[in-house]
């Protein structure tokens, strides 16, 4: 049997895909060292007992912010409502290892907020009236500040769609409004907050810039460490193995979970809800539980680095700052192009050749997404040695390893999911009969993508690169570690200032990180408005 | 000449439980055929298999004398010289009507644009040749598509529900007219329907499907003195198979 390029690059790019995280898990049948020795004894229990803090205390709060903003969203109408509905979304354009940055600086003892406090108040030197924030605690409540918008928006689909015939139904059965929203919305939409949870979940294990910069020993700063402190790659390699058989566990986990559970509104009338409105009291309430996220998230962020940018460093759009965000633009630019042109070939490949293997094959190449792009690197940095070693320096003087290419190749991995997701749904508005009538007036493969699908897909291919592009531009540990040598891109000139507790001039670069991350969240936001079912209003 | 021979052609998607069953027919050069039947009787199939969108799992297709489909060769749907109207029309929203029905007419670009008017004049939608699909009525989309599936000189010309979504004084208007046009470019052609009366105001051949075997094959007006009543149990269905 012979086969096509459109059965083939799916093949190849599960090898390229799996191998970097294969590489890793590899290392667990290997041998171990005294360092992991140390590691076992010592401080394995600490990385094992503060990931898992973590997770729960982030998980407890984006649940009850993210779930509680959306019901009030959804059923009650109150001041400011129209604009909290996007201005929730915002957070998600602030990386955590930003938030983390301004929180220490606002709030460490000669931080911002106490220097202000002192002065209002005329208090001396000596006296702190915010408690620390580089603990766990305080990392919780930057992760939850940052990533409750992923169970925000979940939540908020999945309330939308919920008909108020069954709501109403609980309510002439004796059940008053509290008790609706916790015992009725709550559980009929638990499988989207799960689903919104483990992504909260993923980005917290994975994060390596806040816990660094909070001092807080986890997986990834012992990963890290393990390498760059002890020089241990394999001991590196298992350790990373360790978190990502946890990451694995948990997206089995949340499959499991949804496989059970189809809550959906198929056997009854959807009838849209009807918004209440608030006054009072209830409206004050209602306004304060759904600014402060915004405020902290978003905000107070922005302000601290707008603060830090005008006062402190007005020069910030020197040689540098222009060098850096070259870089990071055309590294991310190249990146998503790929990435959107992958997602384009394969979902093409599985429509056009109707194959159940290649769909199987398709989702496996989305695994990235839920790697820790800090293994990733360790993975690609590996896999990139390895090419070196065995045949590419027999040809030529070319280095992969340390060369963009392994930066784009695991920014590629790591994003294909989201590309492939938009490029997914812009296909499934293309009716597979235009495909069948194409086919019949004598175009097909390649000119089929080109003269039927690609017009079509225009906007999806768009999106699918803006997402990528803001993803790249955030993306902290896999640059570190797989960037070229003086090679820096916004996220690690970030990183730098802040590790040297330079946060004046880290302002500028985190202010524009924050911008790029805004672009994919103004297309969320209006995807969200075209989407609802029918007007609340 | 035989335009069509379909031998002994089977089909299913789970072994044992056969779409198609023995379906043999021929066509010829010129001839309209309508393959009605229930939804879910397999006619869709049928269409699909000729056109080379599905492969069967047993018997054979020829067309003019050459096998286009056994158990050893396959000619891809893009070499089969077939032309495909399909109920939703499928137009290509992005290319304008001129544009869609120039798609898959090969030569130069004023020999493409010739055949391409000749065709909208045809079916009376020349004045809409640079709108957009979406710009234009449903009955006037069809006529499009129709035109667009005949432009490139298909050897057999197949149409799934042609007429399914569209009201009943614009269906009537237009059987009337796609016949005469099919007779006067002497296109062979095959409609798949659910309705009785496409078959009777369209077609020279008919044959009934039910549960994937044909139950009868004939003129039209053979069949409609045998089973004008069974199919106006058809006609109640209007769901696609």
């Amino acid at each position: 049997m012979r086969l096509s390029f459109w059965e083939i690059t799916p093949v190849a790019l599960f090898v390229v895909f799996i191998a970097p995280v294969a590489i890793v898990l590899v290392s667990l049948t290997g041998d171990y060292s005294d360092n992991w020795t140390h590691l076992y004894q010592y401080v394995l229990t600490r990385y094992i007992a503060n990931t898992v803090y973590l997770v729960t205390g982030v998980s407890i709060l984006v649940t009850i912010v993210g779930v509680g903003t959306a019901w009030l969203i959804t059923n009650y109408n109150f001041t400011g409502k129209n604009i909290f509905e996007w201005a929730l979304i915002l957070p998600l354009a602030v990386p955590p290892y930003i938030l983390a940055y301004t929180f220490t600086g606002l709030f460490d003892t000669y931080g911002t907020a106490n220097n202000l406090i002192r002065d209002l108040f005329d208090l001396g030197r000596e006296f702190i009236f915010f408690p620390k924030v580089r603990n766990v605690p305080g990392a919780i409540i930057v992760f939850s500040f940052t990533l409750y918008p992923y169970v925000y928006l979940v939540s908020r689909m999945a309330f939308i769609n919920q008909s108020r015939t069954m709501l109403e139904a609980g309510r002439t059965l004796g059940l008053n409004k509290f008790q609706t929203f916790y015992k009725l919305g709550i559980p009929m939409i638990r499988p989207a907050i799960i689903g919104g949870l483990m992504l909260v979940i993923m980005e917290t294990i994975s994060d390596f810039g806040a816990v660094d910069h909070f001092a807080i020993s986890t997986f990834t700063t012992g990963v890290f460490r393990t390498w760059y402190g002890m020089y241990d790659i394999e001991t590196a390699k298992q350790l990373a193995s360790l978190l990502l058989i946890f990451a694995v566990t948990l997206i089995l986990l949340e499959r499991y979970s949804r496989k059970n559970a189809s809550y959906s509104n198929a056997m009854s009338l959807y009838k849209p809800l009807y918004l209440t409105k608030l006054k009072g009291i209830p409206n004050i309430l209602a306004f304060t539980i759904c600014f402060t996220p915004i405020f902290i998230g978003f905000l107070l962020p922005i302000l601290e680095l707008s603060y830090w940018a005008l006062n402190y460093k007005l020069d910030f759009f020197n040689d540098k700052f222009i060098t850096t965000a070259w870089n990071t633009f055309y590294l991310a630019l190249i990146a998503a192009f790929l990435c959107s042109l992958l997602a384009v070939i394969i979902n093409f490949s599985i429509r056009y050749k109707s194959n159940n293997y290649l769909k199987v094959m398709s989702s496996f190449l989305t695994v990235g997404y839920a790697v820790p792009g800090l293994i990733l690197a360790i993975g690609v940095m590996q896999m990139l040695t390895y090419f070196d070693q065995s045949f590419i320096s027999e040809i030529s003087n070319f280095v992969l390893t340390g060369s963009i290419i392994g930066l784009v190749l695991a920014y590629v991995i790591k994003s294909y999911a989201l590309a492939s997701s938009t490029i997914e749904s812009g296909y499934q508005r293309i009716n597979s009969r235009v495909d069948d009538v194409a086919r019949t007036l004598k175009t097909s493969g390649w000119s089929l993508l080109a003269q039927v699908h690609m017009p079509l897909l225009k906007t999806s291919f768009l999106t699918s690169m803006l997402l990528v592009v803001s993803e790249v531009i955030k993306e902290l540990p896999a640059t570190l570690i797989l960037r070229p040598f003086n090679f820096d891109t916004l996220a690690v000139y970030t990183y730098i200032y802040a590790a040297e507790e330079r946060m004046y001039d880290a302002a500028a670069p985190s202010i524009a990180i924050v911008m790029v991350g805004l672009i994919p969240i103004i297309i969320l936001t209006r995807m969200i408005r075209t989407s609802r079912p029918a007007s609340r209003d | 000449m035989t335009a069509l021979e379909i031998k002994d052609l089977s089909h299913f998607y789970v072994k044992g439980k056969n779409v198609l069953s023995n379906v043999s027919l021929e066509l010829e050069e010129g001839e309209i055929l309508s393959i009605l039947g229930p939804s879910g009787c397999g006619k869709t199939t049928l269409l699909r298999i000729i056109a080379g969108l599905e492969k069967e799992t047993g018997g054979s297709i020829l067309m003019n004398d050459q096998i286009i489909s056994d158990h050893f060769h396959t000619v891809l749907t893009e070499n089969r010289d077939v032309g495909l109207v399909v109920q939703e029309r499928a137009l290509f929203p992005h290319l304008t009507i001129i544009n869609n029905v120039m798609f898959g007419v090969v030569g130069s670009k004023s020999e493409r644009h010739a055949t391409a008017m000749r065709l909208l004049k045809l079916f009376k939608v020349e004045r809409y040749a640079y709108n957009y699909p979406n710009e234009i009525s449903s009955g006037e989309q069809q006529r499009v598509a129709i035109a667009r599936a005949m432009a490139p000189n298909p050897k057999i010309l197949l149409m799934d529900e042609p007429f399914g979504t569209l009201d009943q004084s614009l269906t009537n208007q237009l059987r009337v007219e796609t016949r005469k046009i099919l007779k006067d470019n002497k296109t062979t052609s095959i409609i798949v329907s659910h309705d009785f009366d496409d078959a009777l105001s369209m077609s020279d051949k008919v044959i009934v499907i039910e549960d994937g075997t044909i139950i009868q094959s004939g003129s039209a007006k053979d069949i409609t003195h045998i089973s004008r009543e069974k199919s106006v149990k058809f006609s109640s269905i209007k769901a696609n198979t």
